[in-house]
């Protein structure tokens, strides 16, 4: 969804395709990854010390890593498997699609014992399977429960990753030992080339085992990327966006310009179009039109509100829907007659059919019925503003046509047709 | 024909470089050196020590340098990939290295994109090395079957081991020369 926004940031202000690249591509956060997530779902998970238990308290973490690496760079991808339990399993392959990830975590049990070893062998044949050869690859591995393989053969499967080119992450917590920091840290050293692997040890105690984890460079990535996936990070844990449209303004003024230019224009738009209910065909020659499916497909209530970067903007977008519902609802036929002949004032101007069209459904409105859904429905204009904002609707699809004769009845359709 | 090509080349390199090893090198007869075709986005190297990586081999200006080589890092093997802008013909690849850590058996693939060390034995190579201290020291091209690198896209050079045997394999330079 960002990356429609900044495509049509980029068409409107005549940016050339090539530096969609350089808006689209990492410069912060996480470079072009596949990620293999190994979690630890052994019986030592069942314990309490990290609230609520330790399996819960990593659900979350791998909740909260996967969703920056994909915000970070929508081409990352993420694979999640289990090393106890059932045994080792790949739960899901690499994917970019986040909703998959977090599906697959539901319903796992706890049991059995970790086998890392095996685990590490699984998750790099997995990555070696990647679709996108060019991805970097690195595995998050999460060890709970005691290790143990000595160091020797530690050392061996961390060179083995190294040869293959493979990164390694270690989230060490729960169970400890006085040799598992050490075996763990010899593991790194083994894998290390260029500080591109990393390990944190997480103490049991109050913080959670995520926001412990969001200061780590696990978090915030290679690149010195702390502006956005730190952002993106505490506004996932949080709920308050770090920077307006999550972009650093000093990392990258012109996108935060371009976003912010874009924006204003929006919201004025959708001032304009709340006043004037019946300005349809005009949102459709707009030139920002993708633009305007974004942000108003945003503005429903429906939709996922887990869009860290954009968080402020549905709600201006739901103020501005919520009074134009309530200018359509308002009264009985004076409200609606009063927007109608605003808007044919308007409209009259410009085409004196459309003026017509209007004055019929104007009639209609008031010979409807009293409920007040079937009052938001009878507004044609706000609905066929709605179903222009839809993605993929065609208002001239027989079948979208077909819905509404039902809804209005035969009248009403024949001034939609010629509405739209 | 192929082996008076060979003689050919040999004595064209082998004359004016004497004694010394820093000679310059004699392109064999009727090919170029194929530096300017690879396509340098798309070159990896596995198990490459970080301080010392393929580019110090392959680049034009880096290779020449004494002081720069390709070292390896976890083990002595090496897998180079190298892509080209087009399609070219091999016809021998110059390896350039220490006596004692140079490569000793190169396997050539081409065309096979993304091999990695554990599918590399999986493959017939297109066609194996194996170079001596001569080869190393001498600035001696060694010359490839033509026939199998005739089509060429890209080329995975698997350096297996070296002739020490030692942990640490190390490259001065590797030049391919050929037509397009």
């Amino acid at each position: 969804m960002v990356l429609e926004v900044r495509r049509a940031t980029c068409r409107r202000f005549s940016l050339p395709n090539s530096d969609l690249r350089l808006i689209s591509s990492p410069r912060r956060g996480f470079p072009l990854q596949a990620t293999m997530i190994c979690i630890d779902n052994s019986e030592w998970m069942r314990n309490g010390d990290y609230a609520p238990s330790r399996f819960q308290a990593q659900a979350d973490a791998v909740n909260l890593i996967c969703g920056a690496k994909t915000q970070s760079n929508p081409e990352n991808t993420v694979g999640v498997m289990t090393m106890a339990g059932k045994g080792v399993r790949v739960l899901v392959t690499p994917t970019s699609d986040l909703g998959k990830i977090l599906a697959c975590m539901h319903g796992l049990e706890v049991g059995a014992e970790a086998n890392l070893a095996a685990a590490i062998q699984v998750a790099q044949l997995a990555l070696k399977h990647r679709q996108n050869k060019r991805q970097q690859q690195r595995i998050i591995a999460f060890i709970g429960s005691p290790v143990k393989y000595d160091k020797k053969v530690l050392e061996t499967i961390g060179k083995k990753l190294k040869k293959n080119n493979v990164a390694l992450d270690i989230v060490d917590f729960g169970e400890s030992d006085d040799e598992k920091p050490e075996k763990l840290e010899a593991l790194i050293a083994a894998v290390n080339s260029n500080d591109s692997s990393h390990i944190v040890h997480v103490p049991p105690g109050d913080n959670a085992l995520s926001d412990v984890l969001l200061s780590t460079p696990i978090f915030t990535g290679e690149e010195g990327g702390s502006g956005f996936a730190a952002s993106a990070a505490a506004a996932a844990a949080t709920g308050a966006s770090g920077f307006e449209f999550g972009v650093d303004p000093n990392v990258d003024p012109e996108l935060a310009l371009a976003l912010r230019l874009s924006m204003e224009e929006e919201r004025a738009r959708q001032e304009a179009i709340a006043k004037k209910a019946a300005e349809d065909t005009e949102n459709k020659d707009h030139a920002s039109s993708s633009n305007n499916d974004s942000v108003m497909a945003e503005a429903e209530p429906a939709t996922n509100a887990a869009d860290d970067d954009k968080k402020e903007q549905p709600k201006d977008d739901d103020d501005l829907l919520q009074q134009a519902l309530a200018m359509s609802m308002e009264g009985g036929s004076s409200g609606s007659a009063s927007v109608a002949d605003a808007a044919m004032a308007e409209a009259g101007a410009v085409d004196p059919d459309l003026a017509l069209a209007l004055q019929m459904s104007v009639q209609d409105a008031n010979m409807s019925s009293d409920s007040d859904m079937s009052k938001v429905f009878e507004d044609r204009s706000f609905v066929t503003s709605i179903l222009n904002s839809l993605p993929g609707v065609d208002p001239n699809d027989p079948s979208v046509k077909d819905l509404l004769a039902s809804l209005h009845g035969q009248g009403e359709v024949r001034s939609f047709l010629f509405l739209s | 024909m192929a082996a008076a090509n060979t003689t050919a080349a040999g004595t064209a390199t082998a004359a004016p470089a004497p004694a010394a090893p820093a000679a310059p090198v004699q392109v064999p007869r009727g090919q170029v050196d194929l530096v300017d075709f690879i396509d340098w986005t798309g070159v990896e190297c596995l198990n490459q020590d970080p301080s010392h990586s393929i580019v110090n081999a392959l680049k034009q200006t880096l290779r020449d340098d004494e002081g720069l080589h390709l070292a390896s890092d976890s083990d002595e093997q090496l897998l180079i990939y190298i892509p080209f802008m087009q399609v070219v013909k091999l016809h021998s690849a110059l390896f350039k290295g220490p006596e004692e850590e140079g490569p000793k058996t190169v396997k050539l693939f081409s065309n096979k994109e993304h091999m990695g060390f554990s599918n590399v034995n999986d493959y017939p190579p297109s066609d194996t090395l194996d170079l001596s201290a001569d080869h190393l020291v001498e600035n001696k091209p060694a010359t490839l079957k033509y026939v199998k690198f005739q089509n060429v896209r890209s080329l995975t050079i698997f350096i297996e081991d070296n002739q020490s045997g030692s942990d640490v394999t190390k490259i001065h330079k590797i030049a391919l020369y050929g037509t397009t």
